[in-house]
């Protein structure tokens, strides 16, 4: 009798400890839905009422539906978000996935301009391109009025004086729908097919993509790369404004567009029976129309801080982003931990690391409880400005925009499921989002120093979801 | 010592009790680390439930399991519930990991290998005749639909009873914190240490049955299955024939160890590595070094 240990080509017995993983996990909801004290009293008489007919049931369609609700605070943008997608499990191992979804958007968001120490009256347009009628009542506190000796009909809303000046005047439906297609190529690759389209007043946008993956080391190394591509139409609800020329009433330019092609590329390991690990680089090129419409800027004076006039912001037409990504999954002990990385660089200037860790802990053979926490930190864009000086050059882009400002921002969440049935469960979800960035940047002129310019942001988020499959 | 309507038996030991039962025709036992009677017995019925429970499904000997059903499907595609269909894809993953030593189709090579330790060798045309229903590749499997050929059989021999033991470990771990020892013929998974902290300690089998137990491990949680030839083998002019069938031959593997014992985590685990190392033969131990398998074995 010899006993070793040792070996370095374990190539069979480590695929074979992920697949006896997934086996006992995929069948454990079977004998375990009847309770423990009814399983001990059929010992006897599990012969009587064996029914093989009856086990030839499967699952094979699933339907996954959820409504988000999210509010940030302060009375900014409030959104419902109900998402319902369909999952079909073909015979041949292809998939077909549907998704709908439809988000109402109302409440506040930031215009761009600075805070200041005294009341802020802006003007916007109050007419579509090519009608005359006015397309937004006086709602959100704003108003209609008649800009006296030019007959020009122009919307008005006041911000009053130290807070950060939002508009109220929008509500925004959104329709969006995703459809994937994926199959086998052979017995070691899967291919995928997709598309998208998505619906809101003032927006529309299309998307293609399509990958490839492929299996090595029995299974245990997965390469993939996919292809995306996407347009974008921008149609603002008072026409495109020209970069930095002046707030106004006037009705402004034409639609505009972008398209965005992406790639990604990357490696699943599996490393052992606990650890499964990805490494995915992508790259994005967007060209085209990438200013937001409905932003401005304050051109302040320099002396005193205070705000002079507002132009409508401006943003670089070519973006090439490109980012890291690296995800673990983890089984420890009885729980199933996540754990993620991502560096991410874009030619506008932005930096950012997002550190994000979640662990699904069972309670039972019915319940789970997933804590996760998620570490987000950007660094600015070059054209981010909070405010420009009076009578200096204009840069030849400038967006006041927080999400391009510097910022930080921590995500901590919980989720409790619950297994109804076999093939059911139902799920909660809440969410604290807070950014966190430089209220008070150094070197603001006059008033503005005691302004607190940092647009960002903070929001809760609850989601119920039921997961559900039938045949 | 409550006896059990179904000939179950549970036996007051020194340390815990001994719950024993026959199921998947192997005596069954599980050793549950408690002195409490009412929980021993209740940890030792759910093992025995499930055992029965997976038999039931799964035994081919029964013209009511599931199993039966299928194999009697006459080339019909016929759908299979998920616990199936799961452990569908795992045959089909073993097949494909042990380039097709390990097949859930091989058993009807039985119909022309009895070993009984005499020296009645099939001829070789009828073990030919049997090829073409031997093979994994053969059988159409898009889950949840399966398709076998007319003359074809499925037989889960090499993983059913392995799969009983560590689904009735984790039912048991499910129901109580109790450490149990689960042994279904042999095939056997610890799920801790023992209450007292010690290891538990498993003979194994001498394989010639020529005097004592031909060794003793000890272990903590984990499992260990043991796959040989003791007692199943022909002789034939001097050759021995081991009962290790190797589905792409139809023939017994040359010169495989007397047995092969392997841990692992799991009883499938240990199973089908034992399984596929003695189905390497000659080369089995080059196989347990290469894949650094916890193992030992006898030749």
């Amino acid at each position: 009798m010899q006993l070793m240990r040792s070996g370095r080509n374990r190539q069979i017995s480590s695929a074979l400890g992920l697949l006896t993983a997934n086996l006992l996990s995929a069948v454990a909801a079977h004998a375990q839905e009847r309770p423990v004290d009814q399983i001990a009293q059929t010992v006897t008489t599990t012969q009587d009422d064996y029914d093989p007919g009856s086990d030839l049931a499967t699952g094979r369609t699933r339907i996954d539906s959820s409504v988000l609700f999210y509010q940030e605070a302060g009375g900014r943008v409030k959104a419902t978000e109900p998402v319902t997608s369909f999952t079909l499990n073909g015979s041949d191992g292809e998939t077909l996935n549907l998704k709908l979804t439809s988000d109402t958007l109302t409440g506040a968001t930031p215009n761009g301009a600075a805070p200041w120490s005294q009341d802020q009256v802006f003007t916007t347009p109050a007419h579509a391109p090519g009608t005359t009628a006015t397309v937004t009542g006086a709602s959100g506190g704003s108003r209609i009025v008649t800009i006296p000796g030019t007959g020009t009909v122009a919307r008005q809303y006041t911000a009053p004086a130290n807070t950060l000046p939002v508009d109220s005047g929008f509500r925004d439906q959104r329709y969006a729908v995703d459809i994937g297609y994926s199959s086998p190529l052979g017995a070691a690759s899967r291919y995928s097919l997709g598309g998208s389209y998505s619906d809101e007043r003032d927006y529309r946008s299309f998307s293609v993509n399509a990958g490839l993956s492929r299996d090595f080391n029995h299974r245990n190394t997965t390469v993939s790369a996919a292809l995306d591509y996407e347009y974008d139409q921008s149609a603002p609800i008072f026409g495109t404004p020209t970069p930095f020329t002046e707030m106004n009433a006037d009705v402004k330019g034409g639609d505009r567009s972008k398209s965005v092609i992406g790639l990604v590329a990357g490696v699943t390991q599996v490393m052992n029976r606990y650890w499964l690990t990805q490494l995915n680089y992508s790259v994005g090129r967007s060209t085209g129309y990438q200013t937001d419409p409905y932003k401005i800027i304050s051109v302040v004076d320099g002396v005193s801080g205070a705000p002079i006039r507002y132009l409508y912001e401006g943003r670089p037409d070519n973006r090439l982003r490109q980012s890291v990504f690296w995800g673990n999954k983890v089984a420890l002990g009885p729980t199933f931990a996540d754990f993620s990385a991502r560096a991410y660089h874009d030619d506008w200037g932005i930096t950012s690391y997002t550190v994000s860790l979640s662990d699904r802990i069972p309670f039972g053979q019915r319940f789970y409880l997933e804590p996760g926490v998620r570490y987000y930190n950007q660094g600015a864009a070059d054209f981010f400005h909070n405010y420009l000086i009076d009578g200096q050059p204009l840069p030849s882009f400038a967006s006041s925009d927080s999400r391009l400002g510097k910022f930080s921002a921590i995500t901590a969440g919980l989720k409790l499921g619950f297994r109804i049935t076999r093939y059911s469960e139902i799920y909660f979800q809440y969410e604290d989002y807070r950014q966190s960035g430089t209220t008070h940047p150094a070197g603001a002129p006059g008033g503005l120093a005691d302004q607190n310019l940092f647009g960002g942001v903070n929001a809760t988020s609850a989601i119920i979801g039921l997961s559900f499959a039938f045949r | 010592m409550p006896i059990e309507p179904n000939s179950a038996m549970l036996t007051r030991l020194v340390q815990g009790h001994l719950y024993q039962f026959r199921s998947m025709a192997s005596p069954c036992e599980v050793h549950i680390e408690t002195n409490d009677q009412d929980i021993a017995l209740r940890l030792g019925r759910l093992a025995e439930a499930e055992a029965t429970r997976v038999e039931y499904k799964y035994s081919r000997y029964r013209d009511d399991s599931l199993l039966s059903a299928i194999n009697a499907s006459n080339g019909q595609s016929l759908p299979v519930d998920e616990e199936t269909a799961a452990l569908l894809d795992y045959a089909s993953n073993c097949y494909a990991l042990s380039d097709g030593r390990f097949d859930v189709t091989s058993g009807i090579l039985r119909k022309v290998w009895r070993f009984d330790g005499s020296d009645r060798l099939p001829s070789k045309a009828s073990v030919r005749e049997l090829l073409p229903f031997v093979g994994w590749n053969k059988i159409t499997w898009r889950s949840p639909i399966i398709q076998i050929p007319p003359g074809m059989e499925i037989d889960f021999g090499g993983i059913g009873k392995e799969y009983a033991v560590d689904r009735a470990i984790e039912i048991i771990e499910a129901a109580s914190d109790v450490p149990v020892l689960v042994n279904f013929g042999g095939d056997l998974r610890a799920s801790k240490l023992r209450a007292d902290g010690t290891r538990w300690r498993v003979d194994i089998e001498s394989v010639d049955r020529s005097g004592p137990s031909g060794a003793h491990l000890e272990i903590g949680a984990g499992a260990l299955t043991t796959s040989g030839d003791a007692r199943r083998y022909l002789l034939k002019d001097g050759v021995r024939y081991s009962h290790i069938l190797d589905p792409r031959t139809g023939w017994p593997v040359k010169d495989p160890p007397r047995s092969v014992t392997v841990a692992a985590t799991t009883c499938l685990e240990a199973g089908v590595l034992s399984t596929v190392a003695m189905l390497h033969g000659r080369g089995a131990e080059r196989f347990l070094r290469r894949e650094g398998i916890k193992a030992w074995w006898v030749r």
